[in-house]
């Protein structure tokens, strides 16, 4: 039996020799699973894989055409006909509760996506180059988390117009200091170490260290804080389009609508109840889902 | 202490240039135009012509930046388009609503953390614990325009006990302000009490496993002495920290309660200000929050060395 073990070790040895990328796979398998233990995690993941079918199947989903008015059967109470009701003009409140899920899904991933590249470019940069570049750059994120982020969001989305991609900018300017901090830190803690030092002396030039070397081992971190970003991306663009910007009626987004049902709270409460609903779980489901990748990929957390 | 005050002033210096500059330049952001999107197309070409020339849109940007910041500094903000008072005075009227709004909030958020905070701490992993962590995902994840919303209904709409909206001073009528004040402090009140309850239990935890607190139990010390007057003044840095990181969400949520409830605050005036396209007025009553946010910002940090002195000689 001891020498099968051995057998199967060596061969397994010998296997890894030949792929050199399998323990790294079994090491990401580790995270999912560290992650999927994680208490509350499966029902995030379960929010976010509704969310996801809805927001790619709206078309079919949605019973009826979430634009079309019917002023005949205005402010509907929930019943067969209508899942969620109606709303003051008699629209369908579950069809567009469904269409809004793209935009609040497309509103936190590009927000979040464009924090994510900026912040970095601007860390990787700053990190880097050091001196000067880095005392600008860095002052300049100081600058923007100076302002409190709804109300720089509020007055980016002014003056870039409403609609959402002025309000996906305005967000995405918002989270950007953020992945550049986390960034920063994260070049100047790598650029220290052997194996750079080994890629600089072998004469790699200094994008293909950054490429290589230092943005493969720096990505942790920045995987665990867009996470956590997009759930308060989510809420901030439906804040925003509560207020009046982003999407603009008639189409539909949680925060507008719940806007649009504010005066019909004591007749029509369905109105309000319905999208918040909506944009309560899903930022809470999203909230499971980055707490649990947190779990995984951070150590310190590591039980 | 008054170094470490000394040199958060100084990297503050460089940071207030730029949030100037920046808030200059929000009113050369947008596209177009800045006049055109101000004013109604219908408006008279002289009184475009005369409101540019006021702005000194006319001239060339650096020009216009150096006036800006020479007006700036004899803390002359510009005027609002609309009304053509001074963006000041626009501000100060608004100013107590907002702080009052602002402390009542504080208020509620810290009579609900406290007390909750500590119990799930103490009777940690028992149903009171698990119900403080409960309210902890609810008050951060719910938005705070749902959250309005949701009171209103309760409270106003359904059990009609308080007004919806609207605002009465409390320091002229008492009783009828403190109502006015009540929903909205809530609203803003309930996601601070989350966070705070959240960091107070684990930074208390964190203390109470600490060999003082050990020794203050071989001592032969009630229980709650040992939490009251040792564990817990350890436990409340983490919490002065989390504060000061949450100011610029209170601010944030301050200006989506004021719109909800109808308070005439500053957050009220930046939203009416955007959506009156009245760009002067944005640019003036965004400078002064971030100045404030800043500002506040700094005495927390100072406020945290008072507290720590670990932090003092670092």
């Amino acid at each position: 039996m001891a020498g099968s073990i051995r057998g199967s070790d060596l061969a397994e040895h010998a296997a890894s020799l030949e792929r050199p990328a399998s323990p790294l796979r079994a090491r990401r398998w580790n995270v999912v699973r560290r992650a999927a233990r994680a208490r509350l995690a499966p029902f995030g993941a379960a929010v976010m894989l509704v969310a996801v079918l809805v927001a790619l199947t709206a078309p079919l989903l949605a019973p009826y055409d979430p634009l079309a008015q019917n002023l005949g059967n205005t402010l509907a109470r929930p019943g067969r006909a209508h899942l969620l009701g109606t709303d003051s003009v008699g629209r369908d409140v579950l069809s567009r509760v469904i269409w809004g899920t793209r935009v609040s899904l497309l509103a936190g991933l590009v927000a979040v996506a464009i924090a994510v590249i900026a912040g970095s470019l601007f860390g990787i940069v700053a990190g880097y180059c050091g001196g000067r570049i880095d005392g600008l750059v860095m002052r300049l994120m100081d600058a923007v988390l100076s302002f409190p982020p709804l109300v720089l969001a509020l007055a980016l989305g002014a003056v870039l117009g409403a609609g959402l991609v002025g309000v996906l900018i305005a967000l995405g300017v918002v989270y950007t200091p953020t992945f550049a901090r986390l960034m920063r830190g994260q070049v100047l803690a790598i650029i220290a170490r052997d194996f750079v030092e080994a890629a600089r002396a072998l004469g790699a030039p200094g994008w293909r260290i950054a490429w290589r070397h230092v943005v493969p081992n720096a990505i942790n971190p920045i995987i665990v804080q867009a996470s956590l970003s997009v759930a308060f991306a989510i809420l901030a663009e439906a804040a925003l389009s509560f207020l009046g910007l982003g999407i603009q009626p008639p189409q539909a987004s949680w925060g507008s609508m719940i806007n649009a049902g504010r005066g019909y709270l004591q007749q029509a409460p369905w109105i309000v109840f319905g999208p918040g609903a909506a944009l309560f779980v899903t930022v809470v489901g999203l909230n499971f889902v980055g707490d649990a990748v947190r779990d995984a990929l951070d150590p310190r957390t590591r039980g | 202490m008054g170094r470490l005050v000394l040199r958060r002033l100084g990297s503050t210096v460089p940071v207030l240039l730029l949030v100037t500059a920046g808030v200059f330049l929000l009113l050369h952001l947008t596209p177009g135009d800045p006049i055109d999107v101000m004013m109604a197309e219908s408006v008279d070409v002289t009184v475009k012509e005369n409101l540019r020339r006021e702005l000194g849109l006319d001239r060339p940007l650096y020009v216009q930046y150096a006036t800006w910041m020479g007006r700036l500094l004899k803390a002359d903000l510009g005027r609002s388009i609309r009304n053509g008072e001074p963006v000041i005075e626009n501000v100060s009227r608004r100013l107590r609503p907002s702080l009052e709004l602002a402390l009542c909030a504080m208020a509620i958020s810290l009579m609900i953390a406290f007390p909750l905070g500590i119990v799930c701490a103490v009777r940690r992993n028992t149903p009171i614990d698990r119900a403080g962590a409960t309210f902890a995902v609810v008050g951060i994840c719910m938005p705070n325009f749902l959250l309005a919303l949701l009171l209103i209904f309760l409270f106003g709409v359904t059990l009609r006990w308080l007004p919806i909206s609207g605002y009465t001073d409390p320091l002229d009528e008492p009783w009828n302000g403190l109502r006015s004040l009540a929903l909205p402090a809530v609203t803003l009140g309930l996601a601070l009490a989350a966070v705070v309850t959240r960091t107070l239990r684990s930074s208390l935890l964190e203390a109470l496993a600490e060999d003082y607190v050990r020794t203050a139990r071989a001592k032969g010390l009630s229980e709650w002495r040992v939490i009251w007057s040792h564990a817990l003044k350890n436990a409340l840095i983490p919490v002065v920290t989390v504060l000061g990181l949450q100011l610029g969400t209170l601010i944030g949520g301050a200006v989506i309660t004021e719109y909800v409830f109808a308070l005439p605050g500053v957050g009220r005036l930046v939203v009416d200000a955007v959506f009156a396209r009245d760009y002067p007025l944005v640019q003036g009553v965004v400078l002064l929050i971030a100045v404030g946010f800043i500002v506040s910002n700094l005495i927390v940090d100072v406020l945290y060395g008072w507290i720590d002195p670990r932090i003092r000689s670092r």
